[in-house]
Protein backbone atom coordinates (compact mmCIF):
# COMPACT_ATOMS: atom_id res chain seq x y z
CA UNK A 1 0.00 0.00 0.00
CA UNK A 2 1.54 2.82 -1.03
CA UNK A 3 1.03 6.41 0.46
CA UNK A 4 -1.21 8.16 -2.14
CA UNK A 5 -2.77 4.69 -3.44
CA UNK A 6 -5.79 5.77 -2.88
CA UNK A 7 -5.69 9.13 -4.58
CA UNK A 8 -4.38 6.57 -7.71
CA UNK A 9 -7.09 4.75 -7.37
CA UNK A 10 -9.72 7.48 -7.38
CA UNK A 11 -7.58 8.32 -10.55
CA UNK A 12 -8.15 5.44 -12.42
CA UNK A 13 -12.12 5.49 -11.66
CA UNK A 14 -11.93 9.32 -13.16
CA UNK A 15 -9.87 8.22 -16.24
CA UNK A 16 -12.07 5.47 -16.75
CA UNK A 17 -15.37 7.78 -16.51
CA UNK A 18 -13.95 9.75 -18.64
CA UNK A 19 -13.52 7.59 -21.27
CA UNK A 20 -16.93 6.52 -20.77
CA UNK A 21 -18.51 9.90 -21.06
CA UNK A 22 -16.10 10.15 -24.86
CA UNK A 23 -17.25 7.13 -25.94
CA UNK A 24 -21.08 8.17 -25.22
CA UNK A 25 -20.34 11.21 -27.10
CA UNK A 26 -19.31 9.70 -29.94
CA UNK A 27 -22.19 7.42 -29.58
CA UNK A 28 -24.71 10.16 -29.70
CA UNK A 29 -22.82 12.41 -32.48
CA UNK A 30 -22.85 9.18 -34.78
CA UNK A 31 -26.91 8.12 -34.24
CA UNK A 32 -27.70 8.75 -37.40
CA UNK A 33 -24.71 7.66 -39.32
CA UNK A 34 -25.48 5.02 -42.04
CA UNK A 35 -21.67 4.68 -43.83
CA UNK A 36 -19.24 3.32 -42.23
CA UNK A 37 -15.08 2.61 -43.44
CA UNK A 38 -16.47 -1.55 -42.34
CA UNK A 39 -19.70 -1.24 -44.05
CA UNK A 40 -23.06 -1.07 -42.94
CA UNK A 41 -24.57 1.63 -40.01
CA UNK A 42 -22.50 2.78 -37.18
CA UNK A 43 -22.89 0.50 -34.09
CA UNK A 44 -22.68 2.15 -30.91
CA UNK A 45 -19.44 1.10 -28.19
CA UNK A 46 -19.63 0.01 -25.21
CA UNK A 47 -16.85 0.74 -22.29
CA UNK A 48 -15.86 -2.96 -20.32
CA UNK A 49 -14.55 -2.36 -17.14
CA UNK A 50 -12.40 -4.91 -14.96
CA UNK A 51 -11.10 -3.87 -11.75
CA UNK A 52 -7.09 -3.57 -12.09
CA UNK A 53 -6.34 -6.44 -9.23
CA UNK A 54 -9.14 -9.59 -9.53
CA UNK A 55 -10.22 -10.53 -6.48
CA UNK A 56 -11.03 -14.63 -6.53
CA UNK A 57 -14.76 -15.37 -6.67
CA UNK A 58 -14.78 -16.08 -2.73
CA UNK A 59 -17.81 -17.30 -0.91
CA UNK A 60 -17.20 -16.06 2.14
CA UNK A 61 -16.30 -12.41 3.57
CA UNK A 62 -12.87 -13.37 4.79
CA UNK A 63 -10.46 -13.95 1.84
CA UNK A 64 -7.91 -16.45 3.32
CA UNK A 65 -4.13 -14.81 2.96
CA UNK A 66 -2.69 -16.76 0.42
CA UNK A 67 -5.42 -15.97 -2.05
CA UNK A 68 -5.34 -12.25 -1.38
CA UNK A 69 -4.45 -10.10 -4.33
CA UNK A 70 -4.85 -6.68 -1.07
CA UNK A 71 -6.21 -3.64 -1.54
CA UNK A 72 -7.86 -2.80 -5.06
CA UNK A 73 -5.95 -0.49 -7.09
CA UNK A 74 -8.82 0.73 -9.03
CA UNK A 75 -10.64 0.48 -12.56
CA UNK A 76 -9.12 -0.44 -15.94
CA UNK A 77 -10.62 -0.46 -19.17
CA UNK A 78 -10.49 -3.68 -20.83
CA UNK A 79 -12.13 -2.74 -23.97
CA UNK A 80 -14.06 -0.84 -25.96
CA UNK A 81 -16.55 -2.80 -27.60
CA UNK A 82 -18.96 -2.50 -30.68
CA UNK A 83 -22.40 -3.26 -29.81
CA UNK A 84 -23.35 -6.25 -32.76
CA UNK A 85 -26.72 -7.53 -30.30
CA UNK A 86 -28.87 -5.13 -30.56
CA UNK A 87 -31.39 -4.47 -33.11
CA UNK A 88 -30.58 -1.56 -35.66
CA UNK A 89 -33.10 0.79 -36.10
CA UNK A 90 -35.17 0.87 -39.47
CA UNK A 91 -36.41 3.53 -41.24
CA UNK A 92 -38.11 3.40 -44.86
CA UNK A 93 -36.77 5.88 -46.50
CA UNK A 94 -36.51 4.32 -50.42
CA UNK A 95 -34.71 6.99 -51.79
CA UNK A 96 -31.82 7.53 -49.48
CA UNK A 97 -28.81 6.10 -51.39
CA UNK A 98 -28.41 3.82 -48.61
CA UNK A 99 -31.67 1.90 -48.84
CA UNK A 100 -31.67 -1.96 -49.13
CA UNK A 101 -32.38 -2.87 -52.61
CA UNK A 102 -34.02 -5.83 -52.75
CA UNK A 103 -35.43 -8.56 -50.63
CA UNK A 104 -37.99 -8.32 -47.89
CA UNK A 105 -36.84 -5.36 -46.60
CA UNK A 106 -36.22 -3.12 -49.59
CA UNK A 107 -36.81 0.72 -49.02
CA UNK A 108 -35.63 0.56 -45.30
CA UNK A 109 -32.11 2.19 -44.50
CA UNK A 110 -30.71 0.60 -41.47
CA UNK A 111 -29.90 3.47 -39.08
CA UNK A 112 -27.40 2.70 -36.09
CA UNK A 113 -28.63 0.93 -32.71
CA UNK A 114 -28.44 4.04 -31.10
CA UNK A 115 -30.81 5.00 -28.54
CA UNK A 116 -30.57 8.30 -27.58
CA UNK A 117 -32.46 7.49 -24.12
CA UNK A 118 -29.77 4.75 -23.07
CA UNK A 119 -27.09 7.32 -23.74
CA UNK A 120 -28.57 10.00 -21.54
CA UNK A 121 -28.83 8.03 -18.66
CA UNK A 122 -25.06 6.27 -19.30
CA UNK A 123 -23.70 9.88 -19.58
CA UNK A 124 -25.84 10.91 -16.33
CA UNK A 125 -24.49 7.82 -14.31
CA UNK A 126 -20.18 8.28 -16.07
CA UNK A 127 -20.91 12.17 -14.79
CA UNK A 128 -22.44 11.33 -11.69
CA UNK A 129 -19.48 8.52 -10.61
CA UNK A 130 -16.90 11.08 -12.27
CA UNK A 131 -17.81 13.42 -9.04
CA UNK A 132 -17.72 10.66 -6.64
CA UNK A 133 -14.23 9.96 -7.53
CA UNK A 134 -13.45 13.41 -7.63
CA UNK A 135 -14.92 13.73 -3.86
CA UNK A 136 -12.56 10.86 -2.87
CA UNK A 137 -9.35 12.86 -4.31
CA UNK A 138 -10.85 15.73 -2.07
CA UNK A 139 -10.79 13.96 0.95
CA UNK A 140 -7.88 11.99 0.56
CA UNK A 141 -5.88 14.85 0.10
CA UNK A 142 -7.38 16.73 2.96
CA UNK A 143 -6.43 13.69 5.15
CA UNK A 144 -2.63 13.37 4.28
CA UNK A 145 -2.86 17.30 4.75
CA UNK A 146 -3.98 16.71 8.27
CA UNK A 147 -1.45 14.63 8.75
CA UNK A 148 1.28 17.30 7.69
CA UNK A 149 -0.27 19.52 10.64
CA UNK A 150 -0.05 16.92 13.66
CA UNK A 151 2.95 18.37 14.57
CA UNK A 152 2.54 21.79 14.05
CA UNK B 1 9.69 4.61 23.96
CA UNK B 2 6.64 5.43 25.62
CA UNK B 3 4.84 2.59 25.04
CA UNK B 4 4.46 1.40 28.59
CA UNK B 5 3.28 4.75 29.67
CA UNK B 6 -0.31 6.19 29.82
CA UNK B 7 0.91 8.87 26.53
CA UNK B 8 2.89 5.79 24.56
CA UNK B 9 -0.63 4.42 24.68
CA UNK B 10 -3.15 6.79 23.58
CA UNK B 11 -0.35 7.71 20.83
CA UNK B 12 -0.38 4.10 19.84
CA UNK B 13 -3.91 3.69 19.66
CA UNK B 14 -4.62 6.43 17.72
CA UNK B 15 -1.72 5.50 15.32
CA UNK B 16 -3.29 2.35 15.11
CA UNK B 17 -7.05 3.60 14.16
CA UNK B 18 -5.46 6.08 11.63
CA UNK B 19 -3.56 3.99 9.89
CA UNK B 20 -7.09 1.60 9.58
CA UNK B 21 -8.73 4.90 8.27
CA UNK B 22 -6.34 5.36 5.59
CA UNK B 23 -6.77 1.65 4.66
CA UNK B 24 -10.20 2.01 4.71
CA UNK B 25 -9.63 5.15 2.67
CA UNK B 26 -7.96 3.03 0.15
CA UNK B 27 -11.13 0.56 -0.02
CA UNK B 28 -13.51 3.31 -0.49
CA UNK B 29 -11.58 4.39 -3.48
CA UNK B 30 -11.10 1.08 -4.93
CA UNK B 31 -15.13 1.06 -4.42
CA UNK B 32 -16.14 4.07 -5.76
CA UNK B 33 -13.68 3.38 -8.65
CA UNK B 34 -15.01 0.47 -9.60
CA UNK B 35 -18.89 1.35 -9.09
CA UNK B 36 -19.91 0.41 -12.77
CA UNK B 37 -17.71 -2.92 -12.80
CA UNK B 38 -20.09 -5.58 -13.42
CA UNK B 39 -19.67 -7.80 -10.46
CA UNK B 40 -17.69 -6.65 -8.34
CA UNK B 41 -18.58 -6.76 -4.54
CA UNK B 42 -17.54 -3.83 -2.59
CA UNK B 43 -15.15 -4.49 0.54
CA UNK B 44 -15.34 -3.37 3.88
CA UNK B 45 -12.50 -2.49 7.14
CA UNK B 46 -13.50 -4.79 10.40
CA UNK B 47 -11.08 -2.88 13.06
CA UNK B 48 -12.81 -0.56 15.74
CA UNK B 49 -15.53 -2.62 16.88
CA UNK B 50 -12.92 -5.33 17.69
CA UNK B 51 -10.33 -3.20 19.11
CA UNK B 52 -13.06 -1.78 21.53
CA UNK B 53 -14.01 -5.24 22.78
CA UNK B 54 -10.09 -6.09 23.45
CA UNK B 55 -9.51 -2.59 25.17
CA UNK B 56 -12.61 -3.42 27.41
CA UNK B 57 -11.69 -7.28 27.98
CA UNK B 58 -8.36 -5.28 29.44
CA UNK B 59 -10.29 -2.75 31.99
CA UNK B 60 -12.69 -5.93 32.78
CA UNK B 61 -12.18 -7.96 36.34
CA UNK B 62 -12.98 -12.15 35.80
CA UNK B 63 -16.74 -11.81 37.81
CA UNK B 64 -16.16 -15.35 38.45
CA UNK B 65 -13.28 -17.40 39.53
CA UNK B 66 -13.17 -20.56 37.77
CA UNK B 67 -11.40 -23.15 38.91
CA UNK B 68 -9.44 -24.38 35.65
CA UNK B 69 -7.64 -27.94 36.84
CA UNK B 70 -6.88 -28.86 33.45
CA UNK B 71 -4.91 -26.71 30.68
CA UNK B 72 -7.18 -27.47 28.49
CA UNK B 73 -10.07 -26.19 30.10
CA UNK B 74 -11.24 -22.66 28.20
CA UNK B 75 -11.12 -19.37 30.82
CA UNK B 76 -14.35 -17.24 31.06
CA UNK B 77 -12.45 -14.56 30.71
CA UNK B 78 -9.43 -13.67 28.73
CA UNK B 79 -7.78 -10.70 28.11
CA UNK B 80 -6.83 -9.77 24.74
CA UNK B 81 -3.70 -7.34 24.12
CA UNK B 82 -5.30 -4.35 21.62
CA UNK B 83 -1.72 -4.95 19.76
CA UNK B 84 -2.97 -8.35 18.48
CA UNK B 85 -5.50 -6.25 16.71
CA UNK B 86 -5.43 -6.25 13.05
CA UNK B 87 -7.74 -4.58 10.75
CA UNK B 88 -9.43 -7.33 8.41
CA UNK B 89 -10.96 -6.48 5.20
CA UNK B 90 -14.29 -8.29 4.89
CA UNK B 91 -16.24 -8.49 1.21
CA UNK B 92 -19.47 -7.74 0.98
CA UNK B 93 -20.09 -10.86 -1.37
CA UNK B 94 -24.25 -12.12 -0.58
CA UNK B 95 -26.03 -8.65 -1.72
CA UNK B 96 -26.44 -7.06 -5.15
CA UNK B 97 -27.70 -3.72 -5.87
CA UNK B 98 -27.67 -3.60 -9.66
CA UNK B 99 -28.68 -6.02 -12.15
CA UNK B 100 -24.91 -6.76 -13.08
CA UNK B 101 -24.18 -8.08 -9.98
CA UNK B 102 -22.39 -5.09 -8.40
CA UNK B 103 -23.46 -3.59 -5.13
CA UNK B 104 -21.73 -0.60 -5.21
CA UNK B 105 -23.68 1.67 -3.81
CA UNK B 106 -22.10 5.57 -4.65
CA UNK B 107 -24.46 7.23 -2.03
CA UNK B 108 -23.31 5.07 1.03
CA UNK B 109 -19.77 4.76 -0.25
CA UNK B 110 -19.46 8.84 -0.16
CA UNK B 111 -20.99 8.86 3.18
CA UNK B 112 -18.43 6.47 4.27
CA UNK B 113 -16.06 8.48 2.68
CA UNK B 114 -16.60 11.56 4.42
CA UNK B 115 -17.32 9.92 7.73
CA UNK B 116 -14.09 8.36 7.37
CA UNK B 117 -12.40 11.36 6.39
CA UNK B 118 -13.85 13.06 9.70
CA UNK B 119 -12.61 10.56 11.84
CA UNK B 120 -8.93 10.93 10.70
CA UNK B 121 -9.09 14.72 10.98
CA UNK B 122 -10.35 14.12 14.70
CA UNK B 123 -7.55 11.52 15.53
CA UNK B 124 -5.18 13.92 14.15
CA UNK B 125 -6.38 16.82 15.95
CA UNK B 126 -5.73 13.88 19.05
CA UNK B 127 -2.60 13.06 18.33
CA UNK B 128 -2.00 16.99 18.20
CA UNK B 129 -3.50 17.80 21.24
CA UNK B 130 -1.42 14.78 23.11
CA UNK B 131 1.88 16.26 21.78
CA UNK B 132 1.00 19.65 23.16
CA UNK B 133 -0.01 18.69 26.49
CA UNK B 134 3.53 17.17 26.62
CA UNK B 135 5.23 20.70 25.13
CA UNK B 136 3.21 22.47 27.99
CA UNK B 137 4.74 20.24 30.77
CA UNK B 138 8.34 20.33 29.11
CA UNK B 139 8.70 24.26 28.70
Amino acid sequence: MGMFSSINTAASGLTAQRLRQDVISNNIANANTTRTSEGGPFRRSRVILRPRTEGPTWKSPFIPQPLDNGVGQGVRVTEVQKDMDSELRMVYDPTHPDAIQSGPRAGYVEYPNVNVVTEMVDMIDASRAYEANVAVVNGARQMFQRALEIGR
Amino acid sequence: MFNTSGFGRQIDILQRTMDTSMLRQNVIANNIANANTPNFKRQDVNFESRLAYALQTERQEPRFQEALTNERHIPFHETLDYRDVRPRRVTDFATTAKNNGNNVDIEVESMNQLNNQLAYQMMTRSVADAFQRVNLVLR
